[in-house]
């Protein structure tokens, strides 16, 4: 037996005017779950604590709470000393337990015909991976769309896709799917990275349907502009001043010292041409670091756009350019500084060569350190760099080399998933969220490491927003200027 | 606090899980249907928690004559033969019927439902959904109800069933705060399933309490062969708190082994014909003897071993358990599971007759509440089929009933209302009596019994069944009301278990000497009744 401390959320609707928590301390059995320190609470020292629970196995989802923010099943998530337990983020009932009856319902179902062909095994295979869902609503509590603006969330569309690939559902569930907020998915990944069955909802179902909607023609406006202007140009978005690609007049940058490691830079559609200041800031800062960075001129768009808005028309092409462009120079390291091309070059492509994040290479090779500047900085993690390819504590390691670092909840800024320029309002929803817990947290400045963030979180904040690379690279000027005041004699 | 809420119907089911629902989807098609349900309807229940499969006769080459040769032979010839007749008639075309609806059973090459061997089968006839099975039914059902014009209640507490003279007319309830609501029907389905959590090690979710057994028997119902309880072969030993959770079956069936601690097969010891796959009676024992016998693991059970097949089949076939051992820090690929039995199934429950209709007028019974269709032990896979046969008709059969007067008498009500008053004012906490009872029963009416422990066990029970037990706000008396639930339950376990003077399938007496097999025992039931007990001999009554 151990003893452990938790505080727990009470609120009772009909007496409380405001939900608290409330500390307890109780003994539990070696091995023991959060479900078996809620039943040592309640049977043990209150028992008008409220939670559900049924099966105790992970098998029937009645029992999502949340831990210390992050929704999991109670009866499979280890009990730990000092935890916080909340109620998913949905209308509470009472204490732990939550109305999930309204958002169950939301959920299509077969509709039984005698029209229905049986499915094959090819059919049953497909459908399988999307039919574990116990509906425990882990993902409908982390989905940062459902909170502004009218979308039935993750699991409903996991069921549409499941319906569509049914030769049994004689519905059409693309236009159902699509009336109920397909188009307004950030991409962000957080429902599949809390799915205790780890259904990948956003490849496997959501980008999906988008791929069904536009073979019928359902594709919003603003994605299929997107989509010509690749086929066209290459890229996804127009030449409004020099690109980064235009101004470097090199394709192989030295370091300035001795060199310790050699990358492709796959610089991506927004730093070229939207962002090409930061993407040069970037490249003096692996200079001064030891990289050596190739830049093929041949690399064109990564097709993140196409593959999120389900355009997948003429991807592959894309693909084989990209790979080619770099494989053809014998390149065996990538480095995107966008993390929507690092996720889509690691998660959507088959690469010879290995794809490193910009926060990967300057952490794995280290960098000389900068001088500290006596500001206060919060970081927004990029869905596509945190959940997109598993990147927390790298740019969290180079920030606080440089600045103090007041950390913030990890949420979608809603600039992903075509939601931008497709669902304009939901995106300055979102980032309006972002804008205020940015206020929070007091920060003089704000941190990220993607260019769409960056970009359009901007939009939404007083204060600066400014990439890693940009930072460190200031760390090194105040560095530089105050290594000149030491040695430079007074009043030259 | 008085009974305001009144809800009028044609067909009440009770209970959500794979019978209710299968009731409630058919009942609806004859008149206005309630599903009422002490959890969210498709969560609550043992069906969602079914991993290993459904048994069907689908192929030329298996009959449903063996089907039912098996059920019986596994059953020790305690089974009602005519309902499982309809049992395995029946399962193929229910089946259809989820299949029809939407079920993703797992397909051959050939696209037919795949099948796989379970215990004590003669051709492998159980239907999967890899090891996920009763939740694949329950997900559809759900499906298949939401499109239906079923009304459900979701967490509300049945307390008793509502008589007009002797015909049972409807319910009383709770819901989640601890009002009372009527519920008046002309047909009444019982579909609330097992009870083994009286017992301190289950594999049962918490809705496995019994409240079905003791709602029947307060009634005035006759439940038939309470004494006979399926111990699982092979349940969790750790950590403490997982002890009991289900390990399938569906893991011999793939291939897995049975291991002591001296690395021996050991059921060859005991069943060297059927090895592993025997059925669930005979392995618990062995399982449970090697464990006695100092052949066990350190953590009290034995090894049960897959790490010789092949890690795509672990992986696609048994996924369920892959996760759950994982989560406990054990890799089934490549360390063998440890196992001890665990209390699965109560073979036992409210008499039937092939129309589900239970010896009380408007009172209809289905899926493990109902006793009779598995004799003195189950097989696995015919616990799902039972659910989809039995509760398809039931609800036909109560939906077809005609309609009745509903004159609800006041001073039942008043009766149940100072029942349930009195845990207001009661003093001890109610989960040490439920903590007490599920061990006093563990060691006293488990898998070896005795005269000299059933019936000690039988006075703890029925003091416990007296014990002021509180409920310290309303939203507490469904609690209250549900371990008076479990005593009961467990008293008619231990007075059934009494009366069966011999050991048959499930059902093992140590103390008593016995000459006769299953095939030529002269006994058939046991019956228990507030009216009558007793056990019938053939050819008459003891």
């Amino acid at each position: 037996m151990r003893k452990i401390t938790a505080r727990v959320y009470r609120f009772d609707k009909e007496k409380d005017r405001e939900a608290h928590f409330e500390e307890y301390t109780v003994e539990v059995n070696e091995g023991a779950r959060v479900l078996h320190l809620l039943h040592a609470i309640h049977d043990t020292l209150d028992p008008t604590l409220s939670y559900r629970y049924c099966c105790g196995s992970g098998q029937c989802g009645s029992c999502a709470v949340r831990v210390n923010r992050e929704p999991v099943l109670a009866c499979m998530e280890e009990a730990r000393d000092k935890i916080t337990i909340e109620p998913l983020n949905l209308p509470v009932k009472k204490d732990l337990v939550v109305d999930l009856v309204p958002t169950l319902e939301t959920i299509a179902s077969l509709k039984p015909s005698d029209a229905q062909k049986m499915p094959k095994k090819s059919d049953i295979d497909a459908i399988k991976p999307l039919r574990d869902c116990i509906e425990c609503l882990c993902c409908v509590s982390v989905c940062p769309a459902m909170d502004v603006i009218k979308f039935l969330g993750p699991t409903a569309m996991r069921q549409e896709m499941r319906l569509a690939l049914d030769p049994r559902n004689i519905d059409d569930r693309i236009t159902a799917a699509v009336q109920e907020g397909l188009f307004t998915c950030t991409s962000c990944q957080a429902c599949w990275k809390v799915c205790p069955k780890e259904i990948e909802i956003p490849g496997k179902a959501i980008e999906k349907l988008r791929y069904f909607a536009n073979k019928k023609g359902l594709t919003l406006p603003r994605h299929q502009e997107v989509a010509a202007l690749v086929k066209e140009t290459g890229r996804s978005v127009t030449r409004i001043e020099p690109t980064f690609m235009e101004l470097m007049n090199a394709d192989v940058i030295e370091p300035t010292g001795p060199v310790k490691a050699t990358v492709g830079f796959f610089i991506g559609c927004m730093y070229n041409m939207r962002l090409p200041k930061t993407a040069l800031d970037a490249i003096e800062v692996l200079r001064r670091n030891g990289i050596r960075v190739i830049i093929p001129k041949e690399q064109i768009c990564c097709g993140s756009p196409l593959i999120r808005t389900g355009q997948l028309a003429f991807l592959d092409t894309l693909k084989k350019r990209n790979i080619d462009a770099f494989w053809n120079r014998h390149i065996d390291t990538v480095m995107t500084m966008c993390a929507g091309c690092g996720s889509t070059l690691k998660n959507d492509y088959k690469t010879p060569f290995v794809v490193m994040d910009i926060n990967e290479v300057l952490t794995k090779y280290g960098i000389e350190p900068p001088e500290r500047l006596p500001v206060r900085a919060t970081y927004h993690d990029p869905c596509h760099l945190l959940r997109g390819q598993g990147i927390y504590d790298q740019p969290r390691q180079l920030i606080r080399q440089v600045v103090d670092l007041i950390d913030m909840p990890s949420i979608c800024c809603g600039s992903g998933g075509g939601v931008k320029s497709g669902m304009p309002e939901e995106a300055a929803a979102l980032g309006e969220r972002r804008g205020e817990e940015i206020k929070k947290t007091g920060a003089d400045i704000v941190i990220s490491s993607c260019p769409f963030c960056e970009f359009h979180i901007a939009g939404h904040t007083d204060k600066p927003v400014k990439n890693i690379t940009t930072l460190l690279l200031e760390g090194y000027k105040e560095k530089d200027r105050k290594t000149r005041t030491l040695t430079d004699p007074p009043g030259n | 606090m008085l009974a305001d809420e009144v809800v009028d119907c044609h067909v009440l089911v009770i209970g959500s899980g794979g019978a209710g629902v299968r009731a409630a989807i058919e009942a609806s098609q004859y008149g206005d249907t309630v599903l009422i349900s002490k959890t969210i309807v498709g969560k609550g229940g043992c069906t969602t928690m079914a991993e290993g499969g459904y048994n069907a006769v689908l192929r030329e080459q298996d009959s449903c004559g063996i089907h039912f040769e098996d059920t019986l032979k596994g059953g020790a010839y305690l089974n009602d033969p005519e309902l499982v007749n309809i049992l395995v008639k029946e399962a193929p075309l229910r089946m259809g019927d989820l299949i029809k609806w939407g079920a993703v059973f797992d397909f051959t090459e050939n696209d037919e439902v795949a099948q796989r061997p379970f215990g004590g089968q003669q051709f492998p006839r159980t239907c999967y959904a890899g090891d996920r099975t009763g939740h694949e039914m329950m997900t559809t059902l759900v499906e298949r109800l939401d499109s239906s014009n079923v009304s459900s209640l979701q967490e509300f507490t049945v307390l008793d069933l509502l008589k007009n003279g002797e015909s049972v007319i409807g319910a009383i309830a709770l819901d989640e705060k601890g009002n009372i609501v009527l519920l008046k029907a002309d047909s009444t389905v019982l579909a609330t399933g097992g009870g083994t959590k009286v017992y301190d090690i289950s594999t049962n979710s918490s809705s496995g309490t019994g409240d079905g057994f003791a709602i029947g028997y307060r009634a005035g119902a006759e439940l038939i062969d309470m004494e006979m309880i399926q111990f699982h072969p092979t349940g969790a030993v750790f950590p403490y708190d997982a002890r009991g959770r289900l390990v399938t079956e569906a893991v011999r069936g793939e291939g897995g082994l049975l291991l002591n601690n001296i690395c021996e097969r050991f059921m060859k010891q005991y069943d060297p014909e059927r090895m592993e796959l025997s059925t669930r009676d005979v392995v618990a024992r062995a399982i449970a003897t090697e464990i006695q016998a100092g052949r066990g693991t350190k953590n009290g059970g034995v090894y049960l071993d897959v790490t010789h097949l092949p890690r795509e089949q672990i992986e696609t076939r048994l996924p369920v358990m892959l996760e759950q051992f994982l989560k406990f820090g054990v890799d089934i690929r490549n360390q063998p599971m440890e196992v001890a039995p665990t209390a699965h199934h109560i073979m036992g429950g409210l008499r039937i007759t092939t129309e589900c209709r239970t010896t009380l007028s408007g009172l209809f019974a289905c899926g493990e509440v109902a006793g009779g269709v598995h004799g003195a032990n189950r097989l696995g896979g015919n616990a799902l089929a039972e659910t989809q046969v039995f509760g398809k008709r039931a609800g036909e059969f109560a939906g077809k009933s005609e309609k009745r007067i509903k004159k609800v008498d006041s001073e039942q009500i008043k009766r149940k209302l100072a029942y349930i008053d009195a845990f207001l004012t009661g003093s001890e906490n109610p989960a040490g009596v439920r903590t007490l009872l599920q061990q006093s029963m563990w060691q006293g009416a488990g898998i070896f019994r005795n005269a000299t422990d059933l019936n000690k066990t039988l006075r703890i029970v029925n003091n416990l069944s007296l014990a002021p037990i509180r409920a310290e706000s309303l939203r507490n008396l469904a609690e209250c009301c549900i371990v008076r639930n479990m005593c009961l339950t467990a008293s008619l376990i231990c007075r059934s278990a009494l009366i069966r003077k011999e050991s048959r399938g499930a059902h093992l007496r140590v103390d008593i000497h016995q000459t006769h097999d299953a095939i030529h025992s002269p006994f058939l039931h046991t019956f228990m009744s507030p009216f009558r007990e007793g056990i019938e001999n053939i050819g008459g009554l003891a």
